[in-house]
Parts: C-alpha cells; structure tokens; sequence
C-alpha cells in the first residue's frame, strides 16, 4: 500500500512522503523540497491534492492549499516569444 | 484497427483524410484531426514512454494534457504531450526513455 506511487513524474511513493512528514514537513512546499514530488513535468497538477491529503491525514489537521504558481497549462517558452515579437 | 466509427459530437470517422505518422520506424494509419495518442491506441500501442527511476511502462492516464503521463519525442523533441497534439502527416514518433533528449543519441536515459 505504501509503495502506491503518489507524484508519477519523479516516482515518489507514499512512503517517501510519508517519511518526509515525519521528518517535520508540514505543508506541500516542505514536502517537495525534501522529496521532489510535484517538481516533474507536470508540475504537481496529479499528485498535489494528494500530498496535501496525506499531509492532512499525518499531521491531523485540515488540508491547506500548496503554492500555486504560474504558467496554469504547461506552454513553450517559444509562444512567449512569439507574444513579445508582436 | 480498433475506433469509434461514429460519434454524436465529432461525426463520421470514414470523413476524415488519411496521414500517415512514423512510430519508432513503423508506418501507422491515422484520421487528420485525431491526437497521436488516438493513433497510437486504435492500434493497439499502449506503452509511449518508459520512466527514468524505475524504467516502467507509461502510456494515457488522464488524456486531457495535465498529467504529462503520454509524453514521447515527436519529430525529436522531447516530452511532447501525445494526447492532446495532432497527427501531421510523415511525422516521425519515438518511444521516450527517461526525459527523452533532444538529439538522438546513446545517452538517452
């Protein structure tokens, strides 16, 4: 059960995570920092509810939201070129 | 050949032109319009990348271009989301190993 993978672009299982809550951290942004999860491709859109969950169910409190940043959708540093060529 | 041959929303299937794509070297079939994953799944290819760490077998998970799950190296660039690109015709598809690479070369992983 602990071996399900949580963050499927860097591989980072439940166990993993679970591991780094115990080592003290408490909110999403802590948990990549120790894990890498939510760092890959996708940039945590799969596994960052997941993780907030697991932080929540761990450390017994209610879930809070992780950092959101900017680009929403995954884009080619080609199209902002094309925007700042207009 | 596995497709819907009609769909309330999209039409007729037998409507759409032919092209013709390259995966891994293999001539496939596909509708102009559809994504790659689309071809890639009605004939029977379900394996798109394999992952870095643990070197396992991806193919679709979400199929609306959030999970990067799908991501092969379409015309040698890398991490290009098969399932929400469309199909060109002669457009050459690989199977991505790891984080892919951007020229083809021994160190793909």
């Amino acid at each position: 059960m602990e071996d399900i993978i949580i963050c499927r672009c860097e591989e980072i299982t439940q166990r993993e995570i679970e591991a780094a809550i115990e080592d003290g951290a408490r909110t999403f942004n802590e948990v990549k920092r120790f894990t890498r999860c939510g760092m890959g491709l996708c940039q945590g859109r799969t596994c960052r509810v997941r993780i907030e969950k697991l932080i929540a169910r761990k450390t017994k409190k209610p879930p809070r939201q992780g950092n959101y940043r900017q680009p929403v959708r995954p884009v080619n540093l080609g199209i902002e070129g094309d925007i700042l060529n207009e | 050949m596995n497709r819907i041959k009609e769909h309330p929303i999209l039409g007729k299937t037998e409507d759409k032109k032919e092209v013709t794509i390259w995966v891994d070297g293999k001539a496939l079939k596909a509708y102009e319009g559809e994504m790659i994953a689309a071809t890639l799944l009605a004939n029977g290819i379900k394996v798109f990348r394999y992952t870095k760490k643990r070197k396992e077998p991806r193919g679709i998970f979400c199929a609306i271009g959030r999970c990067t799950d799908c991501v092969m190296v379409v015309d040698g660039i890398p991490n290009v989301r098969t399932c929400i690109t469309p199909v060109r015709e002669g457009m050459k598809i690989e199977t991505q190993k790891g984080l892919g690479s951007w020229e083809r070369s021994e160190n793909d992983e």
